[in-house]
């Protein structure tokens, strides 16, 4: 084939555009992603291989990724970067409630401004009221309430692109200072949050001393039965699936494997008093008879194991964490008593500087900035492409909002919806970097090293690049086959 | 379009043209060398008496001018940026970070014979820091200024509630007492408390209780942890107590409430200042920042308690050459004027821990500065316990300082947020700090050899005291039993 001279000089201006980008891509991107895989299967460590020590490089195989498999710790920050991840679906429950809100159209009619009206009168009295109860010192109380009612005047004004601007703000905030704003809100004596739970956990420290405690009993006992329901319901689901062939037996045996894992868990967390062994057995008993139950009935219809995989995941592991809320609850209703006879009375958490309250309490933080982040944006854009149409014959065939929002509004966010997990998921692997150096540097006791710190203290504590690019190039894998899966069995459910 | 694309290309060069010319080099018609240090004012005053001092000792330009110009780079003072940044071939030419960490990474030239032929070699400063500027008999660096970690009082606060400073020297047990008094008296029933003895327990004073029974962090040579130990299983149950049961150091989360920001010398400054710390565990470099205030307390100084042997820690911001520079010459300068009575003198007055040179430590101007009469008495007791009982962390050459500290800052903080029992994370701390070693002997074999020597030397060391036979002292590579063995009558001086 020969080339025109014009065709020539117009390859090369077209080169030209592109080269910026293509070398920036190659130098920035490219060589440095190479160089940390071949990094991986090395001992390049800084103390030894520098320009000023050039101790003989070696080819260290996979020596990097299975001490990383052998190594404690990697088991433990794992651990918490799962921990902190299970906080993506009220995330994303969150981003897609508020967007849901924000497709309304808030301006304020001529009744609804009265509503909002009645609600900053209601208040100024309320911040006027706790004044006189002399909360004169907690300026910041009397500050947000000041906030939310300029909030809901703006609202009132502007509609919902007051709103939408607000929720998205900690979005295009640096995230250090929303960090530095969390640890203020978070300071276990002197921040709003504890300022606002101190006297309501005192009040319901006298509730709960007054409570008898066959009460409280009977609710940590309620919360564990509740878990056994969720599981029942999940294994009469996954048996259903089996029956009808929309469940392989990979899928029901993992599925069951998430389902069994609270009540596992429950054993390290709880002693037998409570109960928590025994709840674990009998959990763990049914659930393995039960799937043995499956496995063994004769089934309507055959697949392949795999099938269903992706749904039996996806509800198994949403249940798993209702599960964890549940023996939390009942874990906390179990010490109520004990809490409440402290001398000092019921008090708050201490957040940040508690090993068991450092990782919620990054959740809850992680939960405010999801529900405003590019998933509401996402969803908004979602919201605004369902036809109308089905709106209307869901009305005309009697569908309650309810019931329009199952059978409508959610199938038809599915695509949305997947980009989200696929998205938040990617990014619970990788995060937890900032929030950890800035607010806890890892601890207390390392509750709140995930891998991504891990990868920093490995790389630039100790000077093990070759290590620390085999952590790396470990959490891509991982991330890589979650995605994978994601696609394969997440990616149907979605088409379908 | 492909004019704008020109255009753009021009734009970049002419843009690279004009950062290339406003460089600070440049615009500078001496060379320029670059200090790597802290964001302290002082340093803008220590720069003009250095450019002074290179006029008076003869580093001229033939016009009379300083022959090199000393800028500051206070945004890579960060250990690690230190780190990527010289490994890279690119870093300042002057740091004042660990010599002996950096040493690791062979990061540092060698001054030895600059230091001989100057005038700034060890025998010009503290004799306790000598394993902090050398290392294998090569001297790496020269301190800018010596801190020695010490109780410092606020005498005001201890008035309020009507109590005497505690005394200079004290045993644990005092410690104690004074501290529950304290915070009894300070912190009125049923409210929170505001006010502690002292900052929180963290590893320094953990540390520091244990050595004072006899037992440090490394055997006498350096190849292995020994914190497994029942002493420092003490020294964390004591911490443990005083923060959690005597209330006399506040929690982790009592400090988190406090709202004062951090500045020069940490937020514990201003809540020492307010009187909310009865004493904190610092160097004499809190002053310059106390001075700043309005009216700074009358200070006090006590020791560290201790069981049987007093003990503290001593370190050193220590200036060392990079092995990159290429002003190496002119650098070894500006560590000659680090040793010179200028900049002796202006430590001593501004109050930049203790100057390098002992010697300025005897003047009337640092036991009593004139403009600050609530300082006198604390000035001279700082110096003296640099030279007596401050000895230096013990350094293995076989792990990374930095991973020593977050192993027993983490086992510190399981211990005090109730998920390991002292005597467990005492076990924890030393198995992975062995653990550590080990690592570092699979990954250098060149550190093998002198492993081996050392444990060997070891094992001898461990048979002497077991026959009671006393210890030759140059076997001894650790700094802290160096002084424990003299101290005990077990060693062999030579």
């Amino acid at each position: 084939m020969s080339w025109s001279r014009a065709k020539k000089r117009s390859l090369a201006l077209g080169l030209a555009f592109l080269a910026p980008n293509i070398l920036g891509f190659l130098s920035f991107t490219l060589f440095p992603l190479v160089f940390s895989l071949i990094l991986a299967f090395t001992n390049w460590d800084l103390r030894l291989h520098n320009i000023f020590r050039q101790e003989t490089l070696r080819f260290a195989g996979f020596e990097n990724f299975s001490r990383l498999l052998t190594e404690r710790d990697f088991w433990k920050y794992l651990g918490n970067t799962a921990f902190l991840m299970m906080g993506i679906p009220f995330g994303i429950a969150g981003s897609l409630i508020t967007a849901i809100l924000l497709s309304r159209d808030l301006r304020g009619g001529s009744r609804r401004i009265w509503v909002y009206l009645v609600a900053v009168v209601l208040l100024v009295l309320g911040t006027g009221a706790l004044l006189l109860a002399g909360a004169g010192a907690t300026g910041m109380t009397i500050l947000i309430a000041g906030l939310v009612g300029l909030i809901l005047m703006g609202g009132t004004l502007g509609g919902s692109t007051v709103y939408r601007t607000l929720f998205y703000l900690p979005h295009f905030t640096a995230g250090v200072a929303t960090f530095i704003l969390w640890k203020k809100l978070y300071n276990p004596h002197t921040g709003p949050i504890n300022n606002a739970l101190r006297p309501l956990l005192q009040s319901f420290g006298s509730v709960i001393q007054a409570t008898p405690p066959g009460v409280l009993r009977g609710i940590a006992w309620a919360c564990l039965v509740g878990m056994a329901m969720l599981v029942l319901t999940a294994l009469r689901r996954l048996s259903r699936a089996w029956r009808d062939g929309e469940a392989g037996r990979l899928s029901v045996v993992l599925g069951g494997a998430l389902l069994l894992a609270p009540a596992a868990l429950a054993t390290r967390w709880a002693p037998w008093s409570e109960g928590g062994l025994a709840l674990a057995g009998a959990a763990g008993a049914m659930t393995v008879l039960a799937l043995a139950a499956a496995i063994v009935r004769k089934r309507e219809f055959r697949c392949r194991h795999d099938e269903g995989l992706g749904f039996a995941l996806m509800f198994c592991g949403v249940l798993m964490i209702a599960q964890f809320a549940l023996l939390g609850l009942s874990r906390v209703a179990a010490a109520l008593p004990a809490m409440a006879a402290n001398p000092d009375g019921m008090t708050p958490p201490e957040w940040i500087t508690s090993y068991y309250w450092a990782k919620p309490a990054i959740m809850i933080m992680g939960f405010w900035g999801a529900i405003g982040s590019n998933n509401m944006l996402l969803y908004l854009a979602g919201l605004s492409n369902v036809p109308q149409d089905l709106y209307e014959a869901a009305s005309i065939d009697g569908a309650s909002p309810m019931q329009r929002f199952w059978n409508v509004t959610w199938p038809q966010l599915a695509p949305v919806t997947f980009f989200i997990v696929v998205m938040s998921v990617i990014g619970g692997l990788q995060g937890g970097f900032e929030m950890a150096r800035t607010m806890t540097q890892g601890g207390p006791a390392g509750a709140t090293t995930t891998l991504s710190y891990f990868v920093y203290t490995q790389g630039f504590e100790t000077g093990r690049l070759g290590y620390a690019s085999g952590i790396a190039w470990t959490l891509f894998l991982l991330v890589f086959l979650v995605t994978l899966f994601n696609w394969k069995f997440g990616n149907k459910y979605v088409n379908d | 379009m492909k004019y704008v694309f020109v255009f753009c290309a021009l734009a970049l060069v002419a843009a690279g043209t004009l950062t290339k010319l406003t460089e600070p080099d440049a615009r500078s018609p001496v060379p320029v060398v670059y200090w790597a240090t802290d964001p302290n004012p002082a340093r803008i005053e220590q720069i003009r008496l250095f450019h002074e001092w290179l006029v008076k000792n003869g580093y001229t330009t033939p016009e009379g001018k300083p022959a090199i110009e000393l800028r500051l780079d206070t945004v890579n003072f960060d250990s690690s940026k230190l780190i990527v940044q010289g490994v890279s071939g690119v870093a300042a030419d002057i740091w004042d970070r660990g010599v002996p960490d950096l040493e690791n990474y062979s990061l540092l030239a060698d001054i030895t014979e600059d230091a001989r032929r100057l005038g700034f070699d060890t025998s010009h400063t503290y004799p306790a820091l000598a394993d902090l500027l050398s290392v294998d008999g090569k001297q790496y660096g020269f301190p800018c200024n010596v801190y020695v970690v010490n109780f410092w009082g606020n005498a005001d606060t201890f008035a309020k509630y009507k109590m005497k400073p505690p005394p200079r020297s004290w045993d644990i047990e005092t410690f104690e007492r004074i501290g529950k008094e304290f915070v009894g008296k300070a912190n009125p029933p049923g409210k929170r408390r505001t006010v502690f003895f002292t900052s929180a327990a963290n590893a320094t004073l953990l540390r520091v209780l244990a050595r004072s029974e006899g037992l440090d962090q490394f055997n006498e040579t350096l190849t292995k942890c020994t914190l497994d130990d029942e002493r420092f299983a003490r020294s964390l149950a004591m911490g443990y107590k005083w923060t959690y049961e005597d209330h006399i150091l506040p929690s982790a989360a009592d400090e988190s409430s406090f709202a004062t920001q951090a500045g020069y010398g940490g937020t514990h400054l201003s809540l020492f200042q307010q009187g909310n710390y009865g004493m904190i565990a610092i160097g004499r470099y809190m002053l310059i920042r106390l001075r700043d205030f309005a009216s700074p307390p009358r200070l006090f100084l006590s020791h560290l308690p201790y069981v049987e042997f007093e003990n503290t820690f001593v370190g050193t911001r220590a200036a060392g050459i990079y092995a990159g520079s290429s002003r190496k010459k002119e650098s070894a300068w500006f560590l000659a004027f680090l040793a010179s009575k200028e900049y002796n003198d202006n430590i001593v007055a501004d109050a930049d821990s203790l100057p390098p040179d002992p010697a300025a430590t005897t003047t009337e101007a640092f036991r009593h500065p004139p403009e600050h009469p609530n300082e006198w008495g604390t000035h001279e007791a700082a110096a003296r316990a640099a030279q007596t009982i401050a000895i230096v962390e013990s350094r293995s050459p076989f792990i990374e300082p930095s991973s020593v500290g977050r192993i027993v800052n983490v086992r510190i903080q399981e211990v005090m947020t109730g998920r390991a029992t002292p005597a467990q994370a005492a076990k924890d701390t030393a198995e992975r700090i062995n653990e550590e070693i080990q690592r570092t002997l699979a990954e250098s074999p060149s550190l093998r050899a002198r492993y081996e020597e050392l444990a060997a030397l070891q094992e001898k060391i461990d048979q002497y005291r077991r026959e009671g036979k006393k210890v030759p002292l140059d076997w001894i590579k650790n700094p802290f039993y160096r002084r424990y063995y003299v101290h005990k009558g077990w060693a062999q001086e030579n």
